[in-house]
């Protein structure tokens, strides 16, 4: 993958991770506020910018906007190393590495919409696996599984509608 | 990248993963959320159960898990968590369960409750 | 605003995914007696006479159960039990003097392990409440219960009148109980006519009859997994019961204490998960399930356990070590069905014992 035709000095590639990632915990910190019918049901817009990070400059500097999303995020909200961030992390890492197999689908046929759904329902996979193994396990969570992952894929729909819809401003041709 | 049109349009692939997962989901809820009327509770507490109940009673249990004290309430064919120890809240705010596979969480408090529907592998339960 | 929009989503899917309702099952008929569960099946019956049979027998239950009540201090059971920790005697009712004679043999017949004239060292570890929360108790206390050996064989029973030459004896008719109830619902569903009928008294179960030309199907809940860990055929006239440490318990700095005690240590036992038992027909089989699970639970290795069995005249057992093993008779693994096998079973012929 090929990062942005600009011309970079040293450290400019930094600077643009952490202006995207503080773009994601700002996003990731507002979801925090917004009350959730359903514990683990969250739109995640901060993968939003996840999502236009691995376009717009592969799946490194996506990983990096990613973690540090969830790591200063949980820093911001006072919940590192709690169970929250531990879900969070989880999610993240899963959903980081359906990216990395999805981002060798074929581009012709498959758009951020795609990336946007199988990130997002293994998002919520990771979290449950998570949830099933270490928080309480033989509980009935997977109960919750059908509402969960319908969230999940909703979610994950509108938001790689919202990325595709920013690539393709992005990639309008701009004055220089 | 598409470039053209105002607005996205999605590709013959996106729609495969969609339908997919569409069935995905209807797989997920058929095996899951096949409801039945519940007939029991079952506490689990750390991931071990700790109690099955009738629901056919009105009743309070108190359950301790690491940072207290979580209160379950069982009243004639329904249970809800009625207070927790946690600071989200969303155990309690799930309100009553009343069908059978339907569960409430307390992640930081490591308290479920399960309502359990009539099974039947076998005729009853020697506990 | 968007508090209550998110709610009203969730709202919505959950009403969807409800509209979409299974059947209901035709259940057996539950109620809460006994401070338990009590269901009856009764397949042969119309719903209005299964609904009668069902309630007269939890009358029975509930007037039982006010007599037996160990910690409602106007039960005749606490009233016996306030008469002997005065050192005074007391006319007691028939039932209650057959009840006594009862556990009194079956707690002779188990060398004292069985014990339900240990009902202060209950007391003490909070099993007469309806919490499951941690207690902490005085090790001296229990030491100085312990030492006064309180025991059965230390009441006297004269026709009606009762007496105990130990007064720290405090009776909790806890693991007989409910199987006393089980012999009292199958002999009066008996006397109604009544052919076939599953009666479960708080997971202690008697078969009578049978249901859809095949044996009644009981299973018995994994210790530790929710679920059952195997299903077994309950012929006409037997019963099963177990005795497991998930039934009551509390934990306490990482260590389970459960509401089954040893009447020797007077500390809950931590050797044992459950202990099930199945017992041929008999005028009191429902007696025998519950009561004779206690001393194999409460032995605290193999010799022991297998010993207890005998002793207990229990030819079917199937116990669930600390560790998750499994120990079990022969005539046990021939009708018992796994469905969630332990790794580690071990097998052994009672009649070589």
């Amino acid at each position: 993958m090929q990062a942005n035709q600009l011309i970079l000095h040293p450290n400019h590639e930094d600077h643009h991770i952490a202006r995207l990632a503080a773009y994601a915990i700002l996003l990731h910190v507002m979801e925090a506020m917004i009350p959730s019918p359903l514990p683990g049901v969250k739109p995640g817009i901060a993968n939003i910018v996840v999502l236009y990070v691995l376009y717009r400059d592969g799946w490194k500097a996506c990983a990096w906007v990613s973690l540090l999303r969830v790591l200063a995020g949980s820093l911001v909200l006072g919940s590192f190393l709690t169970p929250t961030f531990m879900l969070s992390l989880s999610g993240a890492v899963s959903s980081l590495l359906c990216l990395g197999l999805a981002q060798f689908l074929p581009k012709k046929y498959f758009g951020p919409l795609s990336l946007s759904m199988l990130a997002a329902l293994a998002h919520m996979a990771g979290q449950l696996v998570l949830v099933r193994c270490w928080l309480i396990p033989s509980a009935g969570i997977v109960y919750l599984l059908p509402l969960l992952m319908s969230f999940a894929l909703l979610f994950g729909l509108v938001n790689g509608v919202i990325t595709a819809r920013l690539l393709q401003l992005a990639s309008r041709p701009k004055r220089a | 990248m598409k470039t053209s049109g105002a607005w996205i349009r999605p590709l013959s692939g996106d729609y495969l993963i969609f339908i997919i997962a569409l069935a995905l989901l209807g797989w997920l809820f058929s095996h899951y959320w096949n409801w039945q009327a519940a007939t029991r509770l079952q506490i689990h507490q750390g991931g071990q159960l700790i109690a099955t109940l009738t629901l056919d009673q009105q009743r309070e249990l108190s359950v301790s898990g690491p940072l207290g004290i979580t209160r379950i309430e069982i009243d004639h064919g329904r249970a809800r968590v009625h207070s927790s120890p946690c600071t989200n809240q969303y155990c309690v705010h799930q309100g009553w369960l009343s069908h059978a596979g339907q569960a409430s969480f307390c992640l930081p408090n490591r308290v479920s409750i399960r309502l359990m529907g009539a099974s039947s592998s076998y005729d009853s339960l020697n506990y | 605003m968007t508090k209550s929009c998110w709610q009203w989503l969730g709202a919505c899917l959950i009403s969807i995914a409800l509209s979409a309702c299974g059947t209901r099952p035709t259940p057996a008929i539950e109620s809460y007696v006994f401070g338990t569960m009590v269901s009856i099946s009764l397949p042969d019956q119309s719903q209005t006479r299964a609904q009668q049979l069902a309630n007269a027998v939890n009358q029975e239950f509930f007037k039982l159960h006010q007599q037996l009540h160990a910690w409602q201090s106007d039960s005749e059971l606490s009233r016996l039990n306030q008469a002997i920790a005065a050192g005074q005697s007391m006319q007691v009712s028939p039932l209650l003097a057959h009840m006594l004679r009862q556990t009194q043999q079956l707690s002779a017949q188990s060398e004292d392990i069985f014990n339900p004239a240990i009902g202060q060292l209950i007391a003490l570890w909070g099993f007469h409440r309806d919490e499951f929360t941690p207690v902490k108790v005085e090790p001296e206390q229990i030491h100085r219960l312990v030492k006064t050996h309180p025991s059965m064989a230390q009441l006297h029973i004269q026709d009606l009148q009762v007496s105990s030459s130990n007064r720290e004896v405090q009776l909790d008719f806890g693991g007989y109980a409910k199987g006393y109830a089980l012999d009292i619902a199958a002999n009066f569903l008996r006397t109604q006519g009544v052919r076939n009928a599953l009666i479960n008294i708080g997971g202690n179960i008697i078969a009578l009859g049978q249901h859809d030309q095949r044996s009644w199907q009981v299973g018995i809940q994994h210790p530790r997994q929710s679920g059952t860990i195997a299903t077994i055929d309950l012929p006409d006239g037997w019963a099963i019961g177990t005795s497991g440490d998930y039934q009551r318990y509390f934990n306490l700095d990482g260590q389970r204490y459960c509401h089954i005690i040893d009447p020797r240590t007077g500390y809950p036992v931590q050797t044992t998960q459950s202990v099930t038992v199945l017992i041929p027909p008999a005028e009191s089989a429902g007696v025998m399930s519950d009561v004779a699970s206690k001393p194999i639970f409460i032995a605290r290795d193999e010799s022991a356990r297998l010993l207890a069995a005998k002793k207990m005249g229990v030819d079917y057992f199937l116990i669930v070590d600390a560790h998750g093993d499994v120990l079990m008779s022969r005539a046990m693994q021939k009708i018992l069905h796994w469905t969630q096998p332990p790794s580690h079973i071990k097998v052994v012929d009672t009649e070589a014992l």
